[in-house]
């Protein structure tokens, strides 16, 4: 291993997907694309590489330093590789399939790639698997995508799953309607991020109790709603509250079993958002299986129309779930008929066929992780050692 | 009632756990005996509570260990949780102890000779390289920051570099190694906080230590 390190050394970020993980993981991404297709989410596949202008425009903007760019020879335009697939898919309803009939459900799998990778989740490379709702504002819009993607994570066997619902609106609204100055709604909204009670009750001033009332607004479901209703909010932001708390009351009566939590603030990763947001996490996994919310998709030309969607993270996922079950694996001796294997494989058997003769089947077998060995036409289970 | 599972706090070793202790009781967490004993090799404590328990660990690595979701709780000092800045950490709580404030200083003869207005590249020893680089990089000065981890005092005597970015309560220390202090980053005091994750998949139980502690806060 020493004298291959070199060779087998990858850049930051980036790692070998081996046996079984990466066969796990295709055969997860399948099942939550399956269930995405059965609820009318129809898959399309937008390339790794677009001109950068099409990947930053609308919902990519906050993305453009995690994209890594090159310069294209034949046409000589900067290119940009996808960091993200949502605003790939909002380029797509609003270009090619902007006659197609509203609303539009999309949904994709594919792998994006950003320049870093954060400390607690240093891939560069990961897989995301996610769906849009596009061309509708609705309540009931916004509630489908939260319990489509909740159903498809316990679906696919993720345990203790709760989304937090979030309203990264909100604050911004507030600070609209109180007049405050950009550059202290900024710092406040920083503040409010990390939830940093003696930054905001410092900033805030005389509205010290208002923002440090809602910096406390994380917690379960019930909790937060009652505490919405009491809130005494100006105008528009009264409105954002009216419908987060519509949106939540729908997602609990589709999937009464999801855990729901509310926080008022949150905002990180939401900087393109316009309405109700949402992250999964589950209990005792560090990070988020997935996000998404509302958003408006704007294309290179300028259209604009309103969208919801929900992305899932492939390996944030997989550490959810438990260890796959290994396949049962049969050894077929040297001779063993085509035919006779074929039987076996269609039956589910992975089958391992010997290439030559050996001495002894039996050690051969184990020697290559099989748990059942066919002798004179019968099945022996192995033991494990 | 079904039981809940286990939780940790981490808190600091050193200085402020005397302040801690007394805001500890208030919020209804005693620690074992063997806590108090010096000797004990121990790392990890049982409390009154039967679902939580305290680990003690180096100030500078709270953060680490609750941003990670090693522990759900934790008790930082505001200059850790600044420098390293961990999205996945919220500090829902001032605790109003370890109070000092971190600041630039520098010898007090250079003070006289240069205008800070003119700086572009400084040379600056520090045990916060993140807070100063973005402090100085801020008003457009690139900071090159030499990461010591105590007697930063010495460096512009010894000719290591000339300015120090470290925490200061009363000055006695700069004053007594011929230095000024230039400017205040921050006030520092100590935080109640909380893994991000945590909060959001157990949040009666989270919410209800952070409700304790301010109120011990509130009642101190």
């Amino acid at each position: 291993m020493k004298k291959n390190g070199d060779k087998a050394l990858l850049p930051a970020g980036l790692q070998d997907l081996l046996m079984p993980a990466a066969a796990h993981e295709a055969e997860v991404v399948r099942r939550l694309i399956d269930c995405f297709s059965s609820e009318g989410y129809d898959r399309i596949k937008p390339p790794l590489l677009e001109f950068e202008n099409a990947l930053l425009s609308g919902a990519g903007e906050t993305l453009s330093n995690q994209i890594f760019r090159l310069m294209d020879p034949t046409s000589h335009r900067m290119m940009g590789l996808r960091a993200d697939i949502t605003p790939q898919v909002a380029r797509i309803a609003a270009t090619r399939l902007q006659k197609a009939s509203r609303p539009l459900r999309l949904c994709y799998g594919g792998d994006v790639l950003q320049v870093t990778g954060s400390q607690l989740r240093p891939e560069r490379q990961f897989t995301q698997v996610g769906g849009e709702l596009i061309g509708v504002t609705s309540d009931a819009a916004d509630a489908e995508v939260i319990v489509a993607a909740a159903c498809a994570l316990e679906n696919v066997g993720v345990k203790d799953l709760s989304v937090d619902i979030n309203l990264p609106t909100l604050v911004p609204a507030i600070a609209t309607d109180l007049s405050l100055e950009a550059d202290l709604a900024r710092d406040l909204r920083v503040a409010l991020d990390r939830k940093d009670a003696a930054e905001v009750e410092l900033l805030a001033g005389k509205h010290a109790t208002l923002f440090l009332n809602l910096l406390h607004a994380a917690g379960t479901a019930e909790e937060i709603l009652a505490f919405a209703k009491t809130l005494d909010l100006p105008g528009t932001a009264r409105k954002e509250v009216e419908r987060l708390v519509a949106v939540v009351e729908l997602v609990r009566v589709q999937a009464p079993k999801l855990t729901v939590t509310l926080d008022l603030v949150e905002h990180r990763g939401f900087e393109y958002h316009t309405g109700i947001s949402f992250i999964f996490f589950a209990k005792g996994v560090r990070g988020e299986l997935g996000r998404g919310g509302r958003y408006n998709s704007v294309s290179v030309d300028n259209v604009v129309e309103p969208a919801t969607g929900f992305t899932l993270f492939m390996d944030t996922v997989l550490r959810a779930l438990p260890k796959p079950k290994i396949a049962r694996r049969i050894f077929l001796p040297f001779g063993t008929r085509r035919e006779e294997g074929g039987a076996f494989r269609a039956q589910g058997w992975v089958t391992i066929s010997g290439l030559e003769p050996v001495k002894d089947d039996r050690a051969e077998a184990l020697r290559l992780s099989c748990s059942h060995l066919l002798e004179g036409g019968h099945i022996h289970e192995l033991g494990t050692n | 009632m079904p039981k809940i599972e286990p939780m940790i706090l981490a808190v600091p070793k050193g200085r402020i756990l005397k302040e801690l202790l007394p805001l500890m009781k208030a919020a209804g967490i005693e620690p074992e005996a063997s806590f108090f004993d010096d000797k004990c090799r121990q790392l990890r404590f049982a409390t009154n509570v039967d679902y939580l328990e305290l680990i003690r660990v180096r100030s500078f690595d709270v953060p680490t260990f609750v941003a990670f979701g090693a522990a759900h709780l934790g008790v930082a000092g505001s200059d850790v949780v600044m420098e390293f800045d961990y999205p996945e950490i919220y500090a829902p709580v001032d605790l109003k102890i370890g109070h000092c404030r971190m600041s630039v200083a520098a010898p007090k003869t250079l003070l006289r000779t240069e205008d800070p207005a003119q700086w572009s590249h400084i040379r600056v020893a520090t045990k916060y390289p993140k807070i100063t680089q973005r402090h100085f990089a801020a008003r457009g000065v690139q900071a090159e920051c030499i990461k010591l981890n105590g007697a930063m005092e010495l460096a512009p005597n010894l000719g290591l570099c000339r300015r120090i970015v470290d925490l200061v309560s009363s000055g006695a220390t700069l004053e007594a190694n011929g230095l000024a202090e230039v400017e205040k980053i921050a006030e520092v005091s100590s935080r109640f906080v909380v893994n991000r994750a945590a909060l959001k998949t157990r949040p009666s139980e989270i919410n209800h230590w952070i409700r304790s502690f301010q109120e011990a806060v509130n009642a101190a």
